[in-house]
């Protein structure tokens, strides 16, 4: 099973440039990196907002939580450190994001499997979650 | 690139031949001035008119010349044309092929460095797979009354899991048990391991109380950690004597407890925040009696994770499933058959992430001797 990303553009005016990005299939060691690379290249392109659509994600690994914790930095502008390489990444960057939900990656349609790891890790408490695209985009 | 070494005499004759009837002479010569090719007239009449075109082979340089001469009167401008085009027709015929050679020059070089970067990447992952494996104890300790057994299988790209089993120092009734994985691959997932397993333990050792341990464990790498990654984990600690047995995981799966007088099998609900995310976890411990022949059997997501062909997960009903067919027997039974359940569902296919079973059971009371035994899938080799 592999991941396919889907992106749509939003028009978000010029203080928010959003992007949708549709996550479909399984988040795991094997494709995580690609999505912090997605992220990387939206942020380049102007964009600060994401909604995450993850209706499509059937599994996530404990790599996919640090894609979804890496797209937070990048949105933020910080630049995430390669999590796959060496004493860089393990020295690079400062981080406590135990300050509540930020705005900038915000999460829908969340399904059972996702949500039991969300849970279990704590990590769901980074992300406002709302049930669907729509009203994601509505809470701005 | 040598002339000769594109285009052989019978074709550089052939190149010459129509002017073999001609008054006007025409050789070609490499650039040191042999001639390996002439038609017509005296090839390099000493006197008269006499035009020389280099042969310009691109990058390669000039690789020789075309020379027309006449022994007597003036080269007409034909004679002059023809040696230009013949002189540039080679010059690219020329060029071309010291290119193609440079091109398979350059791809063999590439091939070499590839294959030198694949093998030092591979050297590189074998010593941090022979480091990691370092990082989980190599014997169990001895319990009496209590059986022992664990099955740690690194993925073929190195990732994060690890276990421990101790006694506490300052307390030897308690047995200490830590399972956990670094969330991501690599170099900086073995490094996070390396560096969080002694955190964990001494953490343990100091403050007893497994929520605690690991409250003081995130504190240190939220305040000096700095990484990307993120460890799950699960402490416990067990009273050898009275079976007091105290869990707290911090977005570690929950564990396993196998009741023996009942049959009853069933999650202990301890859940928590990961570490080195949040500044406080606020962990609930729970704590429970383990029976004899009762047994805590911990595990990291590698196992529910694991993948049949048709990209199945083998999940927490299959482990179940597997847990409660070893009923009654020794905690090296039950981790074998789970093990062999698993690797039954994978049919082959690679574990993309390590798998660790612990397991922990106090004996039944008509069982004195300590049980305790240690499975690893292949023993460390850190001689070379």
């Amino acid at each position: 099973m592999s991941l396919e990303i889907a992106i749509d553009r939003v028009v978000g005016g010029a203080e928010s440039p959003t992007a949708v990005v549709g996550l479909v299939g399984e988040l795991d060691a094997a494709n995580y990196l690609e999505v912090i690379d997605a992220g990387r290249r939206l942020y380049e392109d102007g964009i600060r907002r994401l909604v995450l659509d993850l209706s499509g994600l059937t599994f996530i690994a404990s790599s996919g939580l640090v894609a979804l914790h890496s797209l937070i930095l990048i949105m933020a502008g910080e630049a995430p450190p390669d999590p796959e390489n060496g004493w860089g990444a393990f020295h690079t960057l400062a981080h406590d994001v135990s300050g509540g939900p930020q705005t900038a990656v915000q999460l829908c349609g969340i399904g059972p499997a996702v949500d039991r790891v969300l849970v279990r890790t704590g990590m769901g408490r980074l992300f406002l979650v709302h049930p669907d695209r729509a009203a994601a985009l509505a809470a701005g | 690139m040598r002339l000769a070494d594109v285009l052989s005499a019978d074709v550089l004759a052939e190149l010459v031949a129509p002017f073999a009837a001609s008054p006007t002479a025409i050789s070609i010569e490499t650039i040191d001035g042999q001639v390996v090719a002439v038609a017509g007239g005296p090839a390099r009449a000493s006197s008269g008119d006499r035009y020389s075109v280099p042969i310009s082979a691109g990058r390669a340089g000039i690789v020789g010349r075309v020379v027309v001469a006449r022994r007597s009167g003036r080269l007409d401008p034909v004679s002059r044309a023809a040696a230009e085009s013949l002189a540039t027709a080679i010059g690219l015929l020329v060029g071309a092929a010291a290119r193609t050679a440079r091109r398979a020059t350059e791809r063999a070089e590439r091939e070499v460095e590839h294959r030198r970067e694949h093998g030092r990447i591979e050297s590189e992952l074998a010593l941090s797979r022979r480091l990691q494996r370092s990082f989980v104890p190599l014997v169990a300790p001895e319990v009496a009354g209590w059986d022992l057994a664990s099955y740690y299988e690194p993925a073929r790209e190195i990732g994060g899991d690890f276990f421990d089993a101790f006694r506490l120092r300052d307390r030897r009734r308690s047995l200490g048990l830590v399972i956990a994985d670094v969330t991501g691959k690599g170099i900086a997932a073995a490094l996070l391991m390396a560096f969080s397993r002694p955190l964990l333990r001494a953490a343990v050792d100091r403050f007893h109380a497994p929520a605690e341990a690991l409250e003081r464990t995130n504190h240190i790498l939220v305040a000096e950690r700095h990484s990307a990654l993120f460890i799950t984990a699960l402490i416990a600690v067990v009273d050898v004597r009275s079976g007091l047995l105290r869990v707290a995981a911090a977005g570690h799966e929950p564990p396993l407890i196998l009741r023996a007088a009942s049959g009853a099998l069933e999650w202990l609900p301890v859940r928590g925040p990961l570490l080195g995310a949040f500044g406080r976890l606020d962990l609930r411990e729970r704590a429970l009696t383990l029976y004899h022949g009762d047994m805590l059997l911990c595990y990291t997501d590698g196992v529910t994770d694991a993948r049949s062909p048709a990209g199945e997960r083998f999940g927490e009903r299959r482990l179940r499933a597997a847990a409660r067919a070893g009923r009654g027997s020794s905690a090296q039974d039950v981790v074998d058959r789970i093990v062999e359940s698993m690797q039954r569902f994978q049919a082959g296919t690679a574990a993309a992430d390590d798998v660790t079973l612990l397991a922990v059971r106090r004996l039944p009371a008509r069982k004195a001797e300590d049980g305790s035994r240690w499975r690893r899938s292949r023993e460390p080799d850190l001689g070379t």
